[in-house]
């Protein structure tokens, strides 16, 4: 029997270009597995409740040079000055704890790892990394409302941080 | 007497069901003894014949069989949990009181559990040291530490993920404060958090991803992987412990 | 011929008779299929190793069993994401680093060493590939030595960093002056690789074999790994701050977070 040999300057013989590529459609095949378990392991997006806009209150009721705990929005109120206050988060910026504001002491003391933050959420002690993060917010007629879907992280305290209250609050 | 208490027992090991299970006879002969080691599945772990010097307890302590049978004593006591247990954030604290309480033996299986993984934890920790220490990790058992590294992760993973289970303020804090570790890792961290949380913070998702990865992921890779390590101890010619120190390998004449 | 300058010793050990086809040509040193076996010292598995088993099993489990019916699993409020506990600790194998972060950032304490421990272990077996002293507990007397020093090192040196950085907080007395980069990162990153390596320094004097670098370095990580869970388990009161076990504010005892 004579076999007619294919004349070719390919290294690859035809066996060997079909096994590369069953090994390769075998490895697309189970990367495409592994990014669609990525994609059914992504968190699930829930919408309400904390997550959403929560009316922290009347402006009326945040009086100037005190910090008010609401724990509908998971946070403070801290109205550091007449014309306006601040919403931060009352999640430690360091491992996440509950930072409770500890009235004796005048400043915000992390149970966990000993940080502690003043009314404007600044590090004045301890490990934490950052300034408490701020939610943004808005005065609407004469509530506060605040937008606990997102967190603002900065690394220091700034004026335009204030969310203005209407004049004689 | 003695001869009816003979047929009976003849009777039954000479039937041939019973030589349909088993494929030995009274294992008081060396063929027999060998025979149990090689066709029973839960024997043929070990060879027929063990070195003496690796059966000294000042060797390893035991410690390789400690951790696997705390690892069987977590699974029983673990699937008893899980007749009551719920793994909702309304229901999980309260299924955890009602075992301590009202479940006859409830509060005995739950501290079963707890107190083993705890054991396991120590236990498997003495075991890798005890296998440093004795420089067992040497060729040709390279590729055996490498699966006991692993074996240790899972098995600090499988204690960590049920730590948050019983929804208490222990669980609660603990898991909140050892995820937000992972998120100071450069780039995967705060997606692995995520990912692990099932959110941006440890609430319903968190405790039902962790529940499945504590019964059912992390044991299935436990199962697998002893069993991999134990053949594997087997494969590289038993204990470290049996192989005779350079010196005593010279001929006694010679050293004269 | 050989036979013929055998040596006195050679025919002791195996002398020749005229009745035997065979005799002993020479003694060599070197490696024989018998190597490593030595007189058969086995048993059978069945029933010693067996038995053994069985024993560990009802032991272990009692132990467990007893300990159950002496203390209850503790079970603590219902979870309550407002209101954190003071202190909130991880499970006792974790506390150890958490000890580390509460001295530096949570990137060099939480992230860079756990990562540098678990691929220290992993490459052990590749660093130290001499079979010689496999099986046998510290290799050599010396290795030994290695080991014990080592560990008396790190029992010293470590409480010694911990309450070191307690009283001279490096983060506290850097705040303002240095970024965080030098006062959380580097500084202590710096800090605690030299304190892991200094006792290389004077082992390297000695010519040491790789197994004698990896004991030393694997008991200073050990130990330093005990001393922290030990401080942070027993030694870490409300607020995280150093006290004596027995006297902590509050009523709060360290072993009720098991
Ligand atoms: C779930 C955890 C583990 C189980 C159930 C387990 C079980 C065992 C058992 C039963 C043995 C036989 C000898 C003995 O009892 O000491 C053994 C040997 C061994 N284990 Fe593990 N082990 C575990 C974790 C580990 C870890 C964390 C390491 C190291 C990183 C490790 C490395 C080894 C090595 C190298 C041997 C061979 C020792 C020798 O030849 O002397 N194992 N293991
Ligand atoms: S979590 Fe607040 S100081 Fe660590």
């Amino acid at each position: 029997m004579t076999v007619a040999k294919t004349t070719s300057d390919s290294k690859v013989s035809r066996r060997q270009f079909i096994g590369y590529a069953w090994a390769v459609a075998v490895i697309a095949l189970f990367a495409q597995a592994a990014g669609a378990l990525y994609q059914f392991v992504q968190p699930i997006v829930q919408a309400g409740g904390f997550g959403g806009k929560v009316n922290a209150g009347n402006v009326n009721e945040f009086a100037v040079d005190t910090v008010s705990t609401v724990r509908e929005m998971h946070g403070f109120v801290s109205r550091v000055e007449p014309q306006g206050a601040l919403t931060m988060s009352w999640t430690c910026t360091h491992l996440g704890c509950t930072v409770p504001w500890v009235e004796s002491e005048k400043q915000f003391h992390c149970p966990c790892h000993g940080s502690l933050y003043n009314t404007k959420g600044e590090v004045t002690g301890g490990p934490a990394p950052r300034p408490l993060d701020l939610y943004p917010s808005e005065v609407v007629g004469d509530e506060l409302v605040v937008d606990t879907s997102q967190t603002i992280q900065r690394t220091k305290f700034d004026q335009s941080q204030i969310t203005p209250f209407p004049k004689g609050a | 007497m003695e001869s009816t208490f003979n047929r009976a027992t003849n009777f039954v090991t000479r039937s041939r069901v019973w030589r349909s299970f088993f494929r030995h006879g009274m294992p008081d002969n060396e063929m027999d003894r060998s025979l149990v080691m090689t066709t029973n599945i839960f024997f043929h772990l070990h060879p027929v014949k063990v070195n003496r010097r690796s059966l000294r307890v000042t060797y390893s302590f035991g410690l390789g069989i400690i951790s696997a049978i705390l690892f069987l004593t977590l699974t029983v006591t673990g699937v008893l949990l899980m007749f009551y247990y719920v793994p909702a954030t309304t229901l999980a604290y309260s299924t955890m009181k009602d075992l301590q309480t009202t479940i006859p033996l409830g509060q005995l299986a739950r501290n079963m559990h707890r107190w083993s993984a705890h054991l396991m934890v120590l236990a498997v920790i003495l075991h890798m040291v005890r296998v440093f220490y004795t420089g067992a990790y040497k060729p040709p058992r390279e590729f055996n530490w490498l699966v006991g590294v692993v074996l240790l992760l899972l098995t600090l993973g499988a204690s960590f993920t049920g730590y948050l289970l019983p929804w208490d303020q222990l669980s609660y804090w603990a898991i909140t404060v050892g995820t937000n570790i992972a998120s100071y890792a450069p780039v995967l961290g705060s997606t692995a958090r995520s990912i692990l949380l099932g959110g941006s913070e440890v609430g319903q998702n968190t405790l039902i991803r962790f529940y499945a990865l504590h019964v059912i992921i992390i044991p299935l890779g436990l199962i697998l992987l002893i069993s991999l390590h134990l053949w594997r101890v087997r494969k590289d010619g038993g204990l470290a412990g049996q192989e005779i120190p350079e010196e005593r390998l010279e001929i006694a004449s010679l050293k004269e | 011929m050989a036979a013929e300058i055998k040596d006195q010793k050679t025919e002791n050990i195996f002398p020749s008779a005229p009745t035997k086809t065979y005799q002993l040509m020479e003694l060599v040193r070197g490696t024989s299929p018998m190597a490593n076996k030595g007189p058969d010292n086995t048993v059978f598995s069945f029933p010693v190793v067996a038995l053994i088993e069985v024993l560990l099993l009802l032991g272990t489990t009692l132990l467990v069993f007893v300990f159950s019916l002496l203390r209850n699993a503790p079970l603590e409020d219902i979870a309550n994401p407002t209101v954190t506990t003071n202190p909130a600790k991880a499970p006792w194998y974790f506390v150890g680093l958490q000890e580390l972060l509460e001295h530096m950032h949570p990137l060099v304490a939480g992230v860079l060493i756990p990562s540098v421990l678990v691929l220290f272990l992993v490459v052990i077996p590749y660093l130290d590939n001499d079979r010689t002293g496999a099986g046998r507990w510290f290799t050599s007397q010396r290795g030994r030595r290695i080991t014990l020093l080592s560990a008396i090192y790190a029992v010293i040196v470590m409480p010694l960093l911990i309450v070191l950085d307690n009283t001279f907080n490096l983060r506290e007395m850097l705040r303002g002056v240095a970024p965080e980069l030098i006062s959380q990162i580097i500084l202590p990153g710096l800090i605690i690789t030299l304190a892991a390596w200094l006792p290389m320094l004077i082992l390297l004097r000695w010519k040491p074999t790789m197994r004698e670098v990896i004991l030393c370095l694997f008991t200073v990580m050990f130990v330093s790994a005990i001393v922290l869970t030990l401080s942070g388990f027993l030694f870490r009161g409300p607020g995280f701050k150093l006290y004596l076990p027995w006297a902590m504010p509050g009523g709060y005892n360290p072993l009720s977070g098991l």
